[in-house]
């Protein structure tokens, strides 16, 4: 196998080759590869959360047009149609609660907030551009004082009961606390 | 001798046992339970058999249904023939002011859960687009009695300075049952210009593709009032009202009850989607609106 000079060469030059080869798969299975898969995975969810927020203006933009010209009966409907279509999808239940809120139905508006905070938890991100901090933190401010404020005067009453423990879930939730 | 003894002795009292251990079937109280008939007795009775059978078995009573025509329904509790109630709001109103019923339990159903509003639609491009443009028009109400089919939109045009008996050209109820299909229907169809059109009903017709959300003008609409109410006469048995309150309070999705060999979810067959705790004062706008309109249990001659 090594008996002459030639074939020793040529062994010489495989193991060369085989090293080198070693080497490189080496290199490229390094540091290198992850950074590429993590920005490969940065850049997909950048892409789905800017898809998403490009769908909902173009879904909901119809019922957004309907509650800009004062018609928040029909914003609803509009909106019943959607939420079932998309039973996944938050945002309209967000949309839902402000409408219900705005007419006056105020539990019902925490159970829709409450929905849709459990759907995605953006919407308590203040960075977030789908953020409704301002609007949460006003409508758990108006629960306490509203259902508190009758659940305190009706111990034993288990709908207040439950219509707090939302508006409590929608406050742990802007403090921070996780689903 | 003792053994004999205690054979006859066993022998006697075998019978005894057996029926011990029957179950005490029609032994039960029996407590009825006039249901509000809302299209007609037979939809009346497949909604609400499953769920007075869902009462029976939580509150060992036999519970029986009494299907009553609105207009009778003050008349017929006065006479007895009923302890507990399913009624319209507006009906409880009456009963809970001239009767002393108390509330025992809201029924949740739709968008806003409790509560439902009354609205006063027009067909979409029929160039009415806002109240003051139905003076002069063709209008539909529901059934008198009805908190949202009736009283809530004449509240909201009485509030807008639109008297119904004078200002409108004509209006008109739906002969028959199914009033509030029908008005909404004869709005889309132009048999009427504008129609008193309960939301619950343009909701639920939306889901079912009967119409869309796009078909029609929603002209005003009032605030959100309770929707149908169970209660009960006073001086009930309190063990009995607690009972019954607190299974309708229990009442899930998933619970379902035995009737003529068939197990039925007791919600889905009520078209109802749970009971909820509200206060007796939770049914203050009714009594306004009520006022208002010149409408029992306030109506003055």
């Amino acid at each position: 196998m090594l008996n002459d000079t030639f074939d020793k060469i040529t062994w010489l030059l495989l193991a060369v080759v085989i090293a080198a080869l070693a080497a490189l798969l080496a290199m490229n299975h390094g540091a290198g590869d992850g950074k590429a898969a993590g920005l490969g995975k940065a850049v997909e969810r950048e892409m789905a959360y800017r898809a998403r927020i490009e769908l909902i203006g173009k879904l909901y933009g119809p019922v957004e047009e309907l509650r800009k010209a004062g018609k928040n009966q029909e914003a609803l409907l509009k909106l019943d149609e959607l939420i079932r279509k998309y039973p996944g999808e938050a945002h309209g239940h967000i949309l839902q609660g402000e409408i219900l809120r705005e007419m006056g139905a105020l539990d019902e508006a925490v159970a829709s907030f409450e929905a849709g905070v459990k759907l995605n938890g953006d919407y308590v991100d203040a960075k977030s551009p789908l953020s409704r901090r301002g609007t949460i933190q006003g409508l758990v401010d108006e629960g306490l004082k509203s259902v508190g404020g009758r659940a305190a005067a009706n111990p034993g009453n288990r709908s207040l009961a439950a219509s707090l423990r939302r508006v409590n879930y929608l406050k742990s939730r802007l403090a921070g606390g996780c689903e | 001798m003792i053994r004999s003894t205690l054979t006859r002795l066993f022998l006697f009292s075998l019978p005894l046992l057996l029926l011990a251990g029957c179950k005490a079937e029609g032994k039960r109280p029996v407590v009825k339970i006039g249901y509000m008939i809302c299209n007609n007795e037979a939809e009346t009775m497949a909604r609400f058999v499953p769920l007075t059978r869902y009462l029976s078995d939580k509150c060992g009573v036999d519970f029986v249904v009494v299907p009553v025509d609105t207009h009778d329904f003050e008349k017929r509790f006065k006479a007895g023939e009923f302890t507990f109630t399913h009624s319209n709001s507006l009906i409880y109103v009456i009963l809970h002011e001239n009767e002393g019923v108390e509330l025992l339990a809201s029924e949740k159903r739709g968008k806003f859960g409790s509560r439902s509003a009354g609205a006063l639609i027009a067909r979409k491009g029929s160039g009415i687009e806002k109240l003051a443009d139905i003076r002069g028009k063709r209008l539909a109400f529901g059934p008198m009695l009805a908190p949202t089919g009736y009283l809530a939109e004449y509240d909201l045009m009485l509030s807008a300075g639109i008297n119904p008996e004078h200002d409108l050209g004509t209006y008109s109820i739906p002969p028959g049952s199914y009033k509030h299909e029908k008005l909404i229907y004869g709005v889309l169809y132009g048999k009427y210009d504008v129609a008193a059109a309960p939301v619950l009903d343009l909701e639920t017709m939306t889901r079912e593709g009967k119409i869309a959300a796009d078909d029609f003008v929603i002209l005003a609409q009032s605030k959100p009032i309770p929707y149908c109410t169970f209660g009960v006469a006073k001086g009930t048995d309190p063990a009995l009202v607690k009972k019954v309150k607190e299974a309708l309070l229990a009442l899930k999705p998933d619970d379902t009850a035995e009737v003529d060999g068939e197990r039925l979810k007791v919600l889905k067959e009520a078209w109802i989607d749970g009971y909820e705790e509200l206060l007796d004062s939770d049914y203050d706008p009714i009594r306004e609106m009520a006022k208002r309109v010149n409408m029992p249990p306030y109506q003055k001659y």
